[in-house]
């Protein structure tokens, strides 16, 4: 055993490692297969709910309100988290399918999750942050028009311009993101 | 009527197979996991996450590939996912010592179980396909194989088994054979 080479004595030593064994009748596959599809069901709505709730504290801020203008944010508001879910929606079933794994070549596999990574990042700006930009704008316009003075208008610039700064930072940490992603997509072409 | 002479048949199928691909290859799935996966727990959700999309795909086996090829495929995309997601959540995962193989009396099993976890730690570290290739090769796997399940060209994966052994002789050579 000593005189062997290390790379066949790796296999051997990789080969008879002690492993535990999870022994999983198909039963009890088919059970935790329905489990896991609940679980996923179950993380869906939790995510919906707390969209709806968003929504109805909205609303309810549009029937207390009696300015157009606040009453055209929060409105504004709605459209965009109603659009923001619809993608979570749209783009959570395309995650799902791909996390059941397809039996295609690894690679193949690997560039399509890279891909998908790379789309949601890269266009994070078009559906996570801008639909809530007319809402934001139509409220910091709505909050400053209540009091003209000076220092209040100061400090809703500075309070909504702090939102701005985080929009764009989240914007820019994903598209440093989209573009590390795309290097590793790019460094795939090189292996075929 | 039929329906329900059809259903049976298809399930028990997809049954059969995955029986078959459990019994003979399980010992090289909670291997993968491992190489995947540090933290046990973690570890175990994955195995089972890798048993229940093989029960799953097999519904859809259509013979075109051995069945270890296809085995191979599903298990270590879902392990690829599983690193996408971990990488995403909380960066690369650290073994811990509870994971470290278990001591033993013996100098040679105390020296392979160093190795083991030597080799485990450099593996953990590779990136999804290096470490895809280093597990096929070290499961015996010869490079067409590893080239049919990857997707990757033979050219590369000749040259990526090539560095491999010299990194192994390498690090395996220079470190912990103090006996010899």
């Amino acid at each position: 055993m000593k005189n062997e080479s290390p790379p066949n004595r790796m296999q051997e030593i990789w080969q008879c490692q002690p492993v535990e064994d999870t022994k999983m009748s198909v039963e009890e596959i088919r059970k935790r297969a329905t489990k896991f599809g609940k679980k996923i069901f179950w993380r869906n709505v939790r995510e919906y709910v707390a969209g709806t709730i968003a929504i109805v504290l909205l609303a309810f801020s549009i029937a207390r309100s009696h300015n157009v203008l606040d009453r055209s944010a929060f409105a504004l508001l709605i459209a965009g988290m109603v659009y923001m879910m619809y993608q979570l929606h749209r783009r959570g079933a395309a995650q799902s399918v791909s996390a059941s794994a397809a039996p295609g070549p690894s690679l193949e596999f690997y560039r399509g999750e890279l891909k998908r990574q790379r789309d949601l990042t890269s266009t994070v700006w078009s559906w996570y942050l801008a639909p809530f930009v007319p809402g934001l704008v139509a409220s910091a316009v709505g909050s400053a028009a209540h009091n003209l003075h000076p220092w209040h208008i100061a400090v809703v610039t500075f309070w909504y311009g702090l939102i701005a700064a985080f929009f764009v930072l989240v914007w820019r940490w994903n598209a440093r993101a989209a573009r590390c992603l795309q290097r590793m997509i790019d460094d795939l072409g090189t292996m075929e | 009527m039929s329906k329900a002479g059809t259903l049976p048949a298809v399930k028990s199928r997809q049954d059969e197979l995955y029986d078959e691909a459990a019994a003979s290859f399980g010992p090289a799935i909670e291997r993968l996991a491992h190489a995947y996966e540090a933290d046990r727990d973690i570890r175990r959700d994955l195995v089972q996450e890798i048993h229940i999309a093989l029960w799953r795909s097999f519904a859809a086996f259509d013979g075109r590939c051995s069945l270890r090829t296809w085995l191979y495929r599903i298990a270590h995309n879902v392990a690829i996912s599983h690193v996408i997601k971990q990488r995403r959540s909380k960066g690369p995962g650290l073994i811990g010592l509870d994971d470290l193989p278990e001591a033993s009396s013996s100098h040679e099993a105390a020296d392979r179980n160093q190795d083991l976890a030597r080799l485990m730690d450099f593996i953990q570290r590779l990136k999804p396909l290096d470490r895809q290739v280093i597990l096929l090769y070290l499961e015996g796997t010869d490079a067409a194989s590893i080239g049919e399940i990857t997707g990757l060209s033979a050219r590369y994966v000749s040259t990526k088994v090539y560095r491999i052994k010299e990194v192994l002789a390498r690090r395996f050579n220079a470190g912990g054979r103090n006996e010899e």
